[in-house]
C-alpha cells in the first residue's frame, strides 16, 4: 500500500524534473547530430570512402593502442590513479624468472597483455536478475538491455583494493580484481551424454563418430569460434577501409616487434574467445557466484516481486540446468529513483528488505532520466570490453545495415550515477561476494576435500577403481556405477564430492589462490579419468596446468615442463579427440602458449611445440591462423641469445614465422597486417650476423620478392583507390576505367562495381564468412582454399595467373605440413 | 622420402644445394617437393641454423642428428671442421600427398614395383612391404629412428668426404659456391647408396 501513496503524492514534484528530462534528451539529440553532420562537411574526402564515423566506436579496441584506452569508468574518475606500488612490487620480488609467480613480473599490468586477459576473464560471474521495473527503469536511462548492461562496464575493474585471503590465511591485496555480470541464464551449453556412447564405443570408432558429429552444426563451440574469427575480421576489414582515407593507422606500423605489447587483433582475439565461456557442466567458471535480485522503488509490492525473482530462479522454468549448484548467493538490490520516488518510502523499504533478507542488500539510488553528452556532470560509458563476440557482431551488422543514420552507441551517464554504482558493486564485492566465496571454499577445503586428500580419500579412490575393475567384463556404464558420474547425462551432479571440489578449484583460481586450485585440479584429473568423464578430464588437466605455470615453481624448469606437458597433451587428446570440444582446445593451448611464452628460456620452445600442434590440427580459421603465426614469431623473437653472437636466439625463426605471415595475410588481402609481418621478417634477418639472410637462398629470396610486391600492389592500389573515390567526391562525376586493367583482390575491385561501400564490404565479409565456417566445420578441412576463387578465374591476364599459382601454392603446401 | 640437402657456409650463404628422392624400395631418386614447396625448404633450412648454433656447443660430434622439425620437415646436421654446415631435410611421404606421389611412381616405374610403392605410406613401415625390406621402409617412413639416423650419418660421411676433396682445390676460396659437376654426382652416388 505504501508505494501507492507514495506515487501519488509525489506526483505533482515529479512532472518537473520529467519535463526537464525530455527536454534534455531533445537537446541531446539535437547537439549529436549537429557536430558530426557538420565534420562531414567539412571533410569532403572522407565522406564517402570513411565509413561513417560513429561506427569507429565500434573499433575503438584495436584503432588505439592498448594503453590509452578508457579500459573502465572506475580509474578515470579516481583521480589519475598513479600504479607506482605495482611496478615496485614487481621489481621487489622480482629475482629468478622461474621462481616467481607470472603475477610478479609486471605482464600482467598490461591490458592488452594475454597473461591480464587471463585474469580478466576467469572471474566469478554475477548473474543479474531485475524485475520488469527495473528494466523500464534503467530503459529509460537508455540501456535497451536492462540492468545488466548498465552494470556491466563497471565490473571490468573493482574501484580501489580487494583483499582476498587465500586458504592459509594469508591476506593479499589487488586493485585489478574484475567481476563478470551475465544476464541470468544465458550462454548454457548442454552436457553431451553423446560422451557416454562414444565411451562404449572402441577407440577405432570414436573417430567415425566424432566426425558425424562435427558435421551436424550443433556444436556451440565451433560457433563461437567461427564468432571470434568473424569479429577479428570485421576489425581487420575496417583497418584496412579506414586506411585508404586520410586517418593514418594508428597501430599497425609500430617501430620492431614490440615483444611486450600484443597485438591488437591477437588480444581482441583472445578476448573475444574468453569473453564468452559458456555456461557448462564440466567447469564452474560461468556458474553464477552470485544472483543479483533487483528491483524498483517504483514497484507496488518489492518484497513479493523480490520473492517472485527468487523463486524463479530457483524453480521457475528459467532456473539453470540441474548441474549447476543452486545454492549461490542472492543479492538484494533496490533501485531508487532519484527524480521520481521518495527516499523515505525507499528507506522504510530498504530497512524492510534488511529485515527480511539478512545483509546481502543495498539500495542503489539513480536518476532516472538520460544524460546527454553536453550534461556537465555526464561521463561516457565505455562499451564492456568482454562483450562477447555474437554481441559485437550484431552491433557491427547492425552499423552496416544502417550506414547512415547508426548512432554512436556509445551512452552517457550523470557522474552521480556512476559513483554510486561503483560504491555499489564495490560493496557487493567485498563485503559478500569475496567473504563467501572464501567461506565456501575453506568449508569445501575441510569438508571435501581435505578428506578426499587424506588417507581415507585415497583408499576410498583405490576401492573404487578396483571395484570398476572388478566388474570391467561389463561396459562403462556400469563401472561408472561406482562412482558419481552420471554417464548417460554427461555430468556430475552439484553435490557430488567431484562438483564440488572442481567448485573449489575455480573458485581458489577466481581468488588467485593458484597453490590450492593446481592441487585440486590435480587430484581431479585422477578422479576424472578413472570415471572416463572426458570433459571434466580436459578441463581439470587445462587448469592445473594454467594455475601451474602461473603460480611460483620451485621445481626445476626441466621436471616442470614435463609435467606442464603432459598435462597438456592428455587435455588436448581429451578436448580435441575424445570430445571433439574446438573451443576447449583452441582455448587450452593457445593460454597454455601465452604463459609458456612469458616464462622465457625453454618455454619459448615449447609454446611454439604446441602453437604448430594448434595449425597442424587446423583448428582455426584463416584469420586464427595467420593471427597465429604473426605470434609465433613474436614468441621467437622473444627469446634473446647469450653473447655478442647471440647464440641461442631465434631470430631466424622469427624471421620465418614473419613471412609465413605475411603471406597468410597478403592472401586474405590484408595489406597492412602484411606489411607489418613483412617489416618484422626484414628487421630480423638484417639484424643477423651475415646481415643477408635469406638473400643468398634463390628460391627463398625470389619468394619474398614476389610477396613484396604482392603487397606493394595490394597497397598501391589502395592508393588509387583512395584518389579516385576523392574525385568521384569533389567532382560529381567518375572517370571509369581508370583502373580497368588492374588486377585486384575482391577487396579492393573498383573497376566493374560502383555498389556503395558498405554493400561490398558486406559481400565479401560473407565469402570469408563462409570460407571460415567451411574450414572449421569439416574434420580434415579442405586444403585452405583461396578466399576468392571465383573472382580469380575472371581475370585472365598475366597478373591474375601469377596469383593464381601462387595462391595454389598456398593451398598445397599447407596441405603438405599436415 | 624427400629429401633437400644443402651445405650451409659461414654467413649462411648456401654453398651446394641438391634435392633428390629416396632410392630404396623401388623409389626413382626424384624428390616429391611441390613446386611450391620450393622455397620453404630454404626458409625451414635457414631458420634451422639457429638451433645448429645452440645445439653445436652441447655436443661434442660432428653429426648432431635430427635437431629441428617443422611441421613434416626434419634437419639432421652434419658440422665440418671449417663452420661449415650440412643440413639435410628429409620429409616422409604425408598422408596428403600419398596419392600424386604414388601414382607418379607407378606410371614411371614397373608393375611389380608399383605394388609395394603403393603400399608403404598407408602402412606407415610396419612391416607390410615384406620382410625383405623392412630395414630401408623404416628409413622412409620413420625420420628419427635409428636406421634412419644410421643411413644419414653414412650420407653424410661419403659426402663430407668429397666436400674435402672439392675444397681441396687451389681454385677454391672460402664461402665460394661450390659448382663441380663431379661433386655432383657424388653427392648424387652417396644419396641413392644409402637413402
Amino acid at each position: 500500500m505504501q508505494p501507492f501513496e507514495d506515487a501519488s503524492l509525489t506526483d505533482s514534484l515529479q512532472s518537473l524534473p520529467m519535463a526537464a528530462s525530455v527536454m534534455r534528451t531533445q537537446k541531446q539529440r539535437i547537439s549529436d547530430s549537429q557536430p558530426l553532420s557538420q565534420s562531414e562537411a567539412s571533410l569532403p574526402y572522407r565522406d564517402r570512402k570513411q565509413p561513417n564515423p560513429s561506427t569507429a566506436s565500434l573499433f575503438r579496441s584495436t584503432l588505439t593502442p592498448p594503453g590509452s584506452r578508457s579500459g573502465s569508468p572506475a580509474p578515470s574518475t579516481s583521480g589519475g590513479r598513479a600504479s607506482p606500488a605495482r611496478t615496485l612490487s614487481g621489481s621487489v620480488f622480482g629475482s629468478g624468472g622461474l621462481k616467481q609467480s607470472l603475477l610478479d613480473t609486471g605482464a600482467a599490468d598490461n591490458p592488452g597483455d594475454p597473461l591480464n586477459l587471463i585474469l580478466k576473464s576467469f572471474v566469478p560471474h554475477i548473474a543479474i536478475h531485475g524485475s520488469e521495473d527495473v528494466n523500464d527503469l534503467v530503459r529509460e536511462k537508455g540501456f535497451s538491455n536492462g540492468l545488466w548492461e548498465l552494470l556491466r562496464p563497471f565490473g571490468e575493474r573493482i574501484q580501489g583494493k580487494v583483499n582476498i585471503r587465500d586458504s592459509v590465511g594469508l591476506s593479499r591485496s589487488w586493485d585489478d580484481f574484475s567481476v563478470r555480470f551475465t544476464r541470468f541464464g544465458d550462454g548454457v551449453e548442454a552436457p553431451e551424454p553423446l560422451s557416454g556412447s562414444v565411451l562404449r564405443s572402441p577407440p577405432g570408432t570414436a573417430n567415425g563418430s566424432v566426425k558425424t558429429d562435427l558435421l551436424s552444426d550443433g556444436n556451440p563451440g565451433t560457433n563461437l569460434i567461427a564468432q571470434v574469427e568473424r569479429v577479428v575480421d570485421r576489425h581487420l576489414s575496417y583497418a584496412e577501409e579506414a586506411s585508404t582515407g586520410n586517418l593514418s593507422p594508428t597501430t599497425p606500423t609500430r617501430p620492431g616487434l614490440d615483444l611486450n605489447a600484443t597485438s591488437p587483433y591477437y588480444a581482441l582475439y583472445l578476448r573475444r574467445l574468453l569473453s564468452g565461456i559458456p555456461l557448462a557442466c564440466h567447469e564452474s567458471f560461468s556458474h553464477p557466484v552470485a544472483s543479483v535480485m533487483a528491483i524498483s522503488s517504483r514497484n507496488p509490492s518489492p518484497i513479493e516481486a523480490l520473492r517472485k525473482l527468487y523463486v524463479e530462479t530457483s524453480q521457475g522454468e528459467h532456473r539453470l540446468p540441474v548441474w549447476v549448484d543452486g545454492e549461490y548467493l542472492r543479492y538484494y538490490v533496490l533501485v531508487h529513483d532519484e527524480e521520481q520516488s521518495d527516499i523515505t518510502k525507499s528507506m522504510a523499504l530498504f530497512d524492510q528488505m534488511k529485515r527480511h533478507f539478512g545483509l546481502h542488500c543495498h539500495l542503489l539510488r539513480i536518476r532516472s532520466s538520460q544524460s546527454a553528452e553536453t550534461d556537465d556532470d555526464s561521463i561516457p560509458l565505455p562499451r564492456s570490453d568482454w562483450m562477447t563476440a555474437a554481441e559485437e557482431l550484431s552491433d557491427i551488422q547492425r552499423s552496416e545495415d544502417e550506414e547512415e543514420d547508426f548512432q554512436d552507441p556509445t551512452r552517457y551517464i550523470f557522474e552521480s550515477d556512476a559513483t554510486a554504482i561503483r560504491t555499489f558493486i564495490r560493496e557487493m564485492v567485498t563485503q559478500s561476494v569475496i567473504p563467501t566465496m572464501e567461506r565456501n571454499v575453506s568449508v569445501w577445503n575441510d569438508q571435501v576435500a581435505s578428506r578426499r586428500k587424506g588417507l581415507s580419500g585415497k583408499l576410498m579412490s583405490f576401492g573404487k577403481r578396483w571395484g570398476a575393475f572388478g566388474s570391467s567384463s561389463r561396459n562403462s556404464t556400469s563401472a561408472a556405477g561406482g562412482s558419481n558420474y552420471d554417464a548417460a547425462g554427461g555430468f556430475y551432479k552439484p553435490d557430488t564430492p567431484e562438483a564440488i571440489m572442481r567448485r573449489m578449484a575455480d573458485y581458489a583460481f577466481m581468488l588467485r589462490d593458484w597453490k590450492l586450485a593446481m592441487s585440486t585440479y590435480d587430484l581431479l584429473r585422477t578422479d576424472f579419468q578413472n570415471d572416463k568423464a572426458w570433459r571434466y578430464h580436459a578441463a581439470a588437466n587445462e587448469m592445473a596446468a594454467l594455475a601451474l605455470l602461473i603460480m611460483p615453481q620451485n621445481m626445476s624448469s626441466k621436471t616442470r615442463l614435463e609435467t606442464i606437458n603432459q598435462m597438456l597433451d592428455q587435455a588436448f587428446y581429451s578436448y580435441h579427440t575424445r570430445c571433439n570440444s574446438l573451443y576447449g582446445t583452441i582455448r587450452c593451448l593457445i593460454l597454455a602458449l601465452e604463459l609458456l611464452r612469458l616464462r622465457g628460456g625453454s618455454g619459448i620452445d615449447e609454446a611454439v611445440r604446441w602453437g604448430v600442434r594448434v595449425l597442424d590440427a587446423r583448428l582455426m580459421g584463416p584469420v586464427g591462423n595467420a593471427l597465429l603465426k604473426e605470434r609465433m614469431a613474436i614468441c621467437f623473437a622473444a627469446k634473446t641469445g647469450v653473447g655478442s653472437q647471440a647464440w641461442g636466439s631465434r631470430r631466424r625463426k622469427s624471421a620465418l614465422w614473419s613471412v609465413l605471415g605475411a603471406e597468410a595475410w597478403i592472401s586474405q588481402g590484408k595489406y597492412l597486417q602484411a606489411q607489418k609481418c613483412l617489416n618484422d621478417a626484414r628487421r630480423m634477418y638484417s639484424s643477423l650476423p651475415g646481415e643477408c639472410g635469406v638473400q643468398k637462398f634463390a628460391t627463398a629470396s625470389d619468394f619474398l620478392a614476389g610477396l613484396n610486391e604482392r603487397l606493394k600492389e595490394g597497397l598501391g592500389h589502395r592508393g588509387e583507390y583512395h584518389h579516385h573515390y576523392g574525385g568521384y567526391d569533389g567532382a560529381g562525376g567518375v572517370e571509369e576505367g581508370e583502373l580497368g586493367n588492374e588486377v585486384e583482390e575482391e577487396s579492393e575491385n573498383l573497376n566493374q562495381d560502383n555498389r556503395p561501400l558498405h554493400q561490398r564490404r558486406k559481400n565479401r565479409a560473407s565469402l570469408s564468412i563462409s570460407a571460415a565456417a567451411a574450414n572449421l566445420e569439416t574434420t580434415p578441412p579442405p586444403p585452405l582454399t583461396p578466399l576468392l576463387p571465383v573472382k580469380l578465374q575472371q581475370h585472365g591476364s598475366d597478373d591474375g595467373s601469377k596469383e593464381d599459382r601462387e595462391r595454389s601454392s598456398g593451398g598445397v603446401r599447407k596441405d603438405g605440413f599436415g | 622420402m624427400s629429401y633437400y640437402f644443402a651445405i650451409i657456409g659461414t654467413q649462411d650463404n648456401p654453398l651446394f644445394e641438391y634435392e633428390f628422392g629416396t632410392s630404396k624400395q623401388g623409389g626413382d631418386g626424384q624428390s616429391r617437393f611441390s613446386e611450391q614447396s620450393r622455397h620453404l625448404n630454404q626458409f625451414i633450412l635457414h631458420s634451422s641454423l639457429d638451433i645448429v648454433e645452440e645445439v653445436q656447443w652441447t655436443n661434442g660430434a660432428l653429426y648432431l642428428k635430427v635437431i629441428d622439425r617443422f611441421f613434416n620437415n626434419y634437419i639432421s646436421v652434419f658440422l665440418t671442421p671449417s663452420n661449415t654446415k650440412f643440413l639435410l631435410l628429409h620429409q616422409p611421404p604425408s598422408s596428403a600427398s600419398i596419392a600424386p606421389s604414388s601414382s607418379t611412381v607407378t606410371s614411371s616405374s614397373s608393375a611389380s614395383v608399383s605394388s609395394s610403392v603403393t603400399a608403404i605410406p598407408s602402412l606407415g613401415g610396419v612391416g607390410g612391404v615384406g620382410g625383405t625390406r623392412s630395414s630401408s621402409t623404416s628409413i622412409a617412413a620413420n625420420p628419427t629412428s635409428p636406421q634412419t639416423e644410421e643411413a644419414i650419418k653414412n650420407f653424410f660421411g661419403e659426402v663430407y668426404e668429397n666436400y674435402v676433396k672439392a675444397v681441396m682445390s687451389p681454385f677454391y676460396r672460402v664461402n665460394m659456391e661450390i659448382k663441380s659437376p663431379v661433386f655432383k654426382n657424388r653427392v648424387a652416388a652417396a644419396g641413392r647408396k644409402y637413402l
